[in-house]
């Protein structure tokens, strides 16, 4: 077991070091630099001349080939510096911390709330297979998955905000959250969750309650499983013991690689809400093309991604007896 | 953002497989190489702009200079009085002279459905209040940005957004008005000067200016803000423009400073107008973190500023919001009224990216000013839900847009085949059916109304295929193998006129573009429309990689900021276009100081653009902008109804009956 984390451990060192230089080398060759858009922001009075434009180059760092540049950061990253947002004017760090509460805030009801509840769908859908109550329940379930949204965000807007008033339309905290008291604060970032989570979930749990669906229905084609119903299993017997339990390893997996997914954020809810998430942060600071808190980003996902890996195949061996690390 | 909605989608192998797909994103963004066509022998435009900057020295570092003492300059000087003024006497005198079409009442019931209508509603609702008595002093407003700011610090400004909130906090001592006039302004200036020769500007600050701090603004902190400005070594990015061109600042006592210029300019004015920061607050730190960032302490200070205009930084939550409040020691001082009290308590900015959300925003009443989209003008703002608690309005704005035709390639270095898509262009359709007939075809770099403007107005060019077709064949642009695109020999090789044109990806820009292409497949040419990302598309500009390009452009101050459009080899001077005689004529026009000779050396400049038509001109936007009804006073610039003096200052909300 230990020789296989250490031998895991740095498996995933090296591939960090090769996600990192790749995409780095990716982000430098990318037309533009931070001062691009700089300058396309400014005032006409106020544009950088050429001779400037290559001073700034030089005092950001720019002027270094990428892979010396690549070397500087990594050099860094190693004693913990994330290094300075050239937009944002903080360290990458900071911003990413300032993130990752509002994220995790719509990420962690999200995936709860789609686990809590596709997991159950899933298991009835596949019990009631080719009843009529199991297809209004999957033809409701492929509408969500293939409904965008920004479009339901939009209708949640008109119907909660601005019809019926009973949810904010935007935003993670009302004018008056710092009078608040604690329970009031609590509430407050909960009632402009709620729209934002919906957004957020929706699509998760129909695809999630179509994975598990579709799992079951490969398990219970199975022999043991044929076997388990003619010794005279019961069919929820049959489902919760011993289909289940063998649904778990794809369930594994994708609940594994969620981990990441949890502080990806995402853009268009994050943008249509005005919620200071990763995604958000992650689009802009492409778009301007501000290096440093693009790689501590990139960072940041490529260790959760491979943390998440790791963490995955350790729980293939706990829910597979199959399944020895050593080998 | 189509790849964030398909990771959103699909949650499992959410994060590895988002990476290399980010990886691809970019990878397919590539870096193109500037194309490589056979050589003309006849080119007629060679950008240097590389070249020129490699020869070039970098931003030089401030010379050490020995100003001559205040008395001796005073002896020679020959000092002139330069305007210090009141902008809202000056904006209360223009709307005195302006008659109300129509009441109050009536304008908040009136739907802007034409421009009789628009004018109705800024009669009567962009005026400033008969007496303090109308105003509510304790109201707050609620503004809207579309991005979040990237600093507080004046120095570091760059974006509109930065610009939007620094001009409430930060102090200044020059300022200009909605016909761009410079003037010092009356709330912080006792007196400007000008030596006759025009070297020196002399500025005497008012001694009952403090910082949020409560220490006093002066002279001192004016020099040291110039000489930040002027350390190379600090990245700042926008606002130390122009200013290689001032030799020096010195204060000679608490509230008198001289601005010492290198040359005798008409735009030295531009020059003197600098941010400034407390030297007492950063006159240790910036040694030891030349970032003005960097440091625990200026991260202090770039969350809770040190502010010296009217307003301080009370919160500031990224992403999502920013408060102002009024600062009480802007206009009292020591006991006594010194300045009017600015007319809101609060000012939120409200960061809304999403423009249906802030729609939305603005019915609700949460938001009480919101710059509109043309189809939120035209579409999405004429029910009940939107006039039940806001009007809107619509105002010239200096802003054009055009398609540049980079000179550079054997296809556009002729002059024919330019005026050749000057005449392909289909400007009904995208005029009026694009834009829906909201705005006027431009024709060249200065609109109606601007002091540089043709004295006669130009006859804007018509669609006009046949005369097109005849200048192509003039240019050699025929079909000579019949395959229905046309073809020239360049340097023996034979070239097809296929291009590509360059926008930014959004749905209104790919169909202005798509227009052009469909009027130039009529004439056998093969246009691609080519939608790019932002800042690839401002990077291409940059470097020439391109072939065509739809853009726009606002306008600056000064027609001499022109330069850095049109001078060979300047920063935005995209299509590569290169004249000595416009380049001559940009530094004649800085150096007259005669302002109708001004006009003129401009008119010039225009003229020699329009018969070139290095771009086609096609319209000046309008600046759309919707209002809470309680809400008065916004009056339009060139620059918007903020970006001016008065501009903000003239808003205010009307107090309860």
């Amino acid at each position: 077991m230990l020789n296989y984390l250490i031998r895991r451990l740095a498996i995933g060192a090296l591939t960090l070091l090769l996600i990192t230089f790749v995409i780095y080398g990716l982000i430098r060759k990318m037309p533009g630099t931070p001062l691009t858009v700089d300058m396309a922001e400014m005032d006409p009075s106020k544009q950088i001349s050429p001779e400037r434009a290559k001073q700034l180059a030089a005092i950001y760092g720019l002027d270094k080939p990428w892979p010396q540049a690549y070397l500087h950061w990594i050099g860094n990253v190693a004693r913990g510096d994330l290094g300075r947002s050239y937009s944002r004017k903080q360290p990458v760090l900071k911003i990413i911390s300032e993130r990752i509460g509002p994220t995790l805030l719509l990420s962690i009801p999200s995936l709860m709330i789609s686990y809590l509840l596709s997991i159950p769908l899933g298991l009835y859908c596949s019990a009631r297979d080719g009843k009529s109550d199991e297809r209004v329940i999957s033809t409701i379930l492929y509408m969500l998955y293939s409904f965008p949204a920004f479009v339901a965000a939009l209708f949640l807007q008109l119907l909660f905000a601005v019809h019926l008033r009973w949810l904010p339309l935007f935003g993670m905290m009302s004018d008056h959250y710092e009078t608040l008291g604690t329970w009031g604060k609590t509430c407050d970032i909960f009632w402009h969750a709620l729209l934002p989570v919906t957004v957020f979930t929706y699509g998760g749990l129909a695809y999630d309650a179509r994975f598990i669906r579709a799992n079951m229905q490969e398990v219970l084609r199975q022999d043991y499983i044929r076997t388990a119903r003619a010794k005279g299993l019961g069919p929820v017997g049959v489902i919760w013991k011993h289909a289940f339990r063998n649904t778990l390893i794809p369930l594994v997996t994708l609940i594994g690689l969620t981990l990441p997914g949890l502080l990806s954020g995402s853009v268009i809810v994050e943008q249509i809400f005005t919620w200071p998430g990763m995604g958000r942060q992650f689009f802009e600071s492409i778009t301007e093309r501000d290096y440093p808190t693009v790689m501590g980003l990139t960072l940041m996902f490529s260790v959760l991604t491979l943390a998440a890996q790791l963490l995955a195949d350790m729980l293939y061996a706990v829910v597979d007896p199959r399944i020895r690390l050593e080998d | 953002m189509m790849f964030w909605m398909m990771e959103y989608r699909t949650r499992s192998g959410k994060s590895l497989p988002a990476i290399f797909a980010f990886a691809l994103l970019l990878a397919s963004s590539g870096c193109p190489k500037a194309p490589d066509y056979p050589k003309e022998d006849s080119d007629v435009t060679e950008s240097k702009s590389t070249g020129a900057a490699e020869e070039e020295p970098s931003f030089p570092p401030l010379e050490p200079y020995s100003p001559p003492a205040l008395a001796d300059l005073d002896k020679t000087a020959e000092w002139e009085d330069r305007p210090v003024l009141d902008a809202m006497k000056m904006y209360r005198a223009l709307k005195a002279q302006e008659p109300e079409l129509v009441s109050v009442k009536e304008a908040l019931k009136l739907k802007n459905n034409s421009d009789e209508d628009n004018n109705k509603i800024l009669s009567a609702l962009g005026r400033p209040p008969a007496s303090e008595k109308d105003v509510n002093f304790d109201a707050d407003i609620k503004r809207h940005l579309f991005s979040d700011i990237k600093t507080t610090n004046p120095l570091l400004q760059s974006s509109t957004a930065d610009v939007d909130v620094v001009g409430m906090t930060s102090i200044g001592f020059f300022s200009f008005d909605w016909k761009m006039e410079p003037f010092a302004p009356v709330e912080t200036v006792v007196s400007w000067q000008t030596s006759k020769n025009k070297l020196y500007d002399k500025v005497v600050i008012r001694d009952d200016l403090v910082w949020s701090d409560g220490k006093p603004i002066t002279a001192h902190d004016v020099v040291f803000s110039f000489q930040t400005l002027m350390n190379p070594k600090i990245p700042i990015p926008a606002v130390r423009t122009g200013m290689d061109q001032l030799r020096w600042v010195e204060a000679y006592d608490d509230h008198t400073f001289v601005i010492f210029h290198k040359q005798s300019l008409a735009t030295n004015v531009w020059n003197c107008n600098f941010p400034v920061i407390p030297k007492h607050i950063y006159e240790e730190s910036i040694p030891k973190d030349l970032t003005m960032t960097d440091s625990d302490y200026h991260q202090k200070y770039e969350q809770n500023p040190v502010c010296g205009g009217p307003y301080r930084i009370t919160k500031r939550v990224k992403g999502q919001e920013i408060v102002l409040e009024r600062r009480e020691d802007w206009y009292m001082h020591n006991g006594k009224q010194v300045r009017p009290k600015p007319n809101y308590k609060q000012i939120r900015f409200r960061v809304i990216q999403d423009a249906t959300t802030a729609r939305l925003a603005l019915n609700d009443g949460q938001l009480d000013e919101m710059e509109l989209q043309a189809r939120q003008w035209v579409e999405q703002t004429n029910d009940d839900a939107f006039y039940a608690r806001n009007t809107k309005v619509r105002g010239v704005q200096w802003v054009y847009y055009h398609f540049g035709w980079n000179l550079k390639t054997p296809y556009f270095s002729d002059l024919r085949v330019r005026q050749a898509m000057s005449y392909a262009v289909n400007y009904d359709q995208i005029l009026n059916k694009l834009n829906y007939g909201l705005y006027k075809q431009s024709t060249g770099e200065f609109p109606d109304g601007h002091w540089a403007a043709p004295e006669k107005p130009r006859q804007p060019y018509v669609q006009d295929l046949a005369k097109a077709e005849q200048l192509l064949n003039e240019a050699g642009w025929t079909d000579s193998d019949g395959d229905g695109i046309r073809d020239k020999k360049i340097n023996g090789k034979p070239v097809k006129f296929e291009f590509s044109v360059m926008c930014n990806n959004e749905q209104f820009r790919i169909d202005v573009c798509t227009s052009l292409a469909e009027s130039l497949n009529r004439l056998g040419i093969l246009c691609h429309v080519k939608p790019t990302e932002f800042t690839v598309w401002q990077q291409n500009a940059i470097e020439h990689k391109f072939q065509a390009l739809f853009g726009g452009w606002g306008t600056g101050t000064d027609p001499s900021t022109l330069a850095n459009l049109w001078k060979t080899g300047e920063g935005r001077n995209a299509c590569g276009f290169s004249s000595k005689e416009v380049d001559a004529l940009f530094v004649e026009g800085e150096r007259e100081l005669d302002q109708s000779k001004r006009a003129e050396i401009y008119r010039k400049i225009d003229q020699i653009l329009w018969d070139e038509q290095p771009y086609t001109w096609l319209y000046s936007r309008s600046g759309f902008y919707a209002f809470n009804k309680n809400v008065r006073g916004y009056m339009f610039s060139p620059r918007g109804p903020f970006h001016y003096s008065p501009g903000f200052d003239a808003i205010w909300t009307v107090a309860a009956p």
